[in-house]
């Protein structure tokens, strides 16, 4: 088959966008709905610059040492006529520990095949075509050709059509960021990050990655430029569907100043280094040793309090048996 | 590499005083209260002395709950395939089976142990032993309230059940059920069949329905709104009932608990009698169930 169903196959494995969504490529997204009346106080001081108030990571955090990798995407930033070419890099690791599934008998990795459901034949790539399912057990039928007409083309341009304040974004809509570096374009990417730093503002837009078009966030971070997807606005449910969440009762006055006061006591810096993720810890811990040779013990005491309460028990009817 | 130390199990032994293995103590089997099943196991092992004696030779059924209460559960009459040494199994052939039934008999306190442990949180018996398996040794009343109706016209209609079979002589032991009703319970001497047990049983709930409006006596009214059933069905071979001291797959992690007629007052509920509150009960009701056996119906 031709080189194109190879790259659309692609976009249904994972990618580095993150989760697709199902919605038809071709589709204009719509206007991404991000101001918040709660943001919108901040950015009405027209011109003042905005300080973010947004914690830098902890310098020993392992993300923050390792190096960037290879941009994955290079194009150009294009406002009005004016163009900055930049290059893409991946931001967000997952971190989360993956397992390859292995045959039990002899260690060797299993692969996944594709096989018809109606009489179990492994079917080759070149047997295969796309349906979209209608109704149960029906589909209409797409050839590779016709899905490729009506995707968005990538004219490597992140298109900024709008202009505004960072803080009047509703982070709920924030999908995955980027890394945005000058592409031999240094004097026109620095003049960006300190005009957006200087107004506080964010550019709003639109990139084609791969073969879906994605509303998207540039702002200044760490002194650099950050792209950050958006999810569509029909990708996020609202609050106001929710009925438990209409007519809440207002609470007491002095109710409310003891939950303040909570509050207020209990208020801090936050640092993400205090909430490591203790699964992966303990299982990097665990690869260590197996590699090492040890032997992995998966005994788990109960815990030493009620184990003392199950002996005791013991003991005592043991004991009252034996008088019997 | 091979996959052989992937399967380890949390095996927990406490060798020197029994040779059970236990699992998964800290699963919680009781969400309600987070009672854990080291915690159940431990009730069982407190309860040991009330419990043994009356399971003695007693097949049981076992109603596993390897989730917890509201986990997927099912019944075992069946002993499990890997059943251990120190438990004692009475095999007879099975009545709709083409084969031999292997019944779990709690006979010593490593059993008991190892079915807390399987999360058999109930334990059902039959109302007869190994001895003699087809001549029940106990006649069971199981009556229920259906709503509006509750645990207090149960409570009415045990006192006159009472009356009745003290007016003829016989003595009977009340323990809740553990869910809404109570199980009235008479010793038997050796020798009685199921069928006249089940007829006298009957005889007894139609006497009393006669002459109360709330009480049925017939199984096709005993959903009826607003009854009490005086259920004698169960007096049949191979039929169970929930054993004394049993846990109950209840919410409130109830015990089917023996009770003194003293204690049996307007006002109590089973959900009184729970794993937590039956420990502190010092005495046990029905300590000398089996020693008076007595004749019915002759």
């Amino acid at each position: 088959m031709t080189q194109g169903r190879q790259s659309g196959d692609k976009t249904a494995r994972r990618s580095p966008q993150g989760k697709a969504g199902k919605k038809n490529a071709g589709s204009p997204g719509p206007e991404p709905v991000l101001t918040t009346g709660a943001g919108g106080e901040k950015a009405g001081k027209k011109d003042q610059p905005v300080t973010l108030v947004i914690p830098e990571p902890p310098q020993d955090d392992p993300a923050q040492k390792s190096t960037p990798g290879r941009p994955f995407w290079s194009g150009t930033i294009t406002i009005g006529l004016v163009n900055v070419p930049v290059r893409l890099h991946t931001m967000v690791r997952d971190q989360s520990i993956s397992f390859r599934l292995l045959h039990r008998e002899d260690g060797q990795p299993l692969r996944y095949d594709r096989v018809c459901t109606k009489d179990g034949r492994v079917i080759p790539w070149a047997e295969t075509v796309k349906g979209y399912e209608v109704q149960k057990g029906k589909y209409v039928v797409f050839e590779p050709g016709e899905l490729k007409a009506v995707m968005p083309e990538s004219d490597r341009k992140i298109r900024i059509e709008k202009f505004v304040y960072y803080l009047s974004l509703d982070p709920t809509y924030f999908e995955t960021p980027y890394i945005l570096v000058p592409d031999r374009s240094e004097e026109a990417y620095s003049l960006l990050v300190t005009a957006l730093q200087e107004l506080g503002r964010a550019a709003v837009g639109t990139i084609t990655l791969r073969t879906k078009e994605y509303p998207v966030v540039v702002h200044v971070y760490q002194g650099g430029l950050v792209l950050t997807t958006l999810r569509h606005a029909d990708e996020v449910a609202s609050l106001r569907s929710f009925e438990q969440l209409t007519g809440l009762p207002a609470p007491k006055d002095t109710e409310l100043a003891l939950a303040k006061r909570i509050i207020n006591e209990l208020s801090g810096d936050f640092s993400l280094a205090d909430y490591p993720d203790r699964y992966q810890d303990a299982v990097m811990k665990l690869v260590k040793m197996k590699m090492a040779g040890e032997k992995i013990v998966t005994v788990e005491p109960p815990h030493p309090e009620q184990a003392k309460e199950l002996m005791q028990a013991l003991q005592e009817t043991i004991a009252t048996l034996a008088r019997k | 590499m091979t996959g052989d130390s992937g399967r380890v199990g949390k095996e927990q032994s406490f060798s020197d005083l029994t040779p059970v293995l236990l699992t998964n103590l800290d699963k919680v089997m009781y969400p309600a209260f987070s009672v854990t099943k080291q915690e159940v196991i431990t009730y069982y092992i407190r309860m040991a002395p009330r419990i043994l004696p009356f399971l003695f030779n007693r097949p049981l059924t076992l109603h596993r709950f390897p989730d917890g209460v509201g986990g997927e559960a099912f019944y075992e009459k069946d002993a499990p395939k890997k059943t251990p040494d120190y438990v004692d199994i009475f095999t007879i052939p099975g009545k709709s089976v083409d084969r031999q039934l292997h019944f779990v008999l709690c006979n010593n306190l490593d059993t008991l142990i190892w079915l807390a442990n399987l999360a058999s949180l109930e334990l059902h018996t039959t109302l007869s032993t190994t001895g003699s398996y087809d001549s029940p040794d106990i006649l069971l009343f199981d009556i229920d309230p259906e709503p509006p109706l509750t645990f207090d016209d149960v409570i009415d209609t045990a006192l006159i059940i009472r009356e009745h079979l003290e007016n003829a002589g016989i003595r009977l032991f009340v323990k809740t059920s553990g869910k809404k009703g109570l199980h009235l319970v008479v010793p038997l001497s050796g020798g009685h069949r199921f069928e006249e047990v089940r007829a006298f049983a009957h005889q007894v709930g139609k006497t009393i329905a006669r002459d109360s409006p709330l009480v049925v006596s017939e199984f096709a009214r005993s959903r009826d709104p607003g009854t009490v059933f005086i259920d004698y069905l169960q007096n049949a071979r191979g039929k169970t009932m929930a054993a004394p001291y049993s846990l109950r797959a209840t919410a409130g992690a109830t015990v089917s608990a023996p009770l003194n007629w003293d204690s049996l007052r307007h006002g109590i509920h089973p959900e009184d009698f729970n794993i937590r509150t039956i420990l502190s009960e010092n005495e046990d009701p029905w300590r000398d169930i089996f020693d008076t056996r007595q004749t019915i119906g002759r």
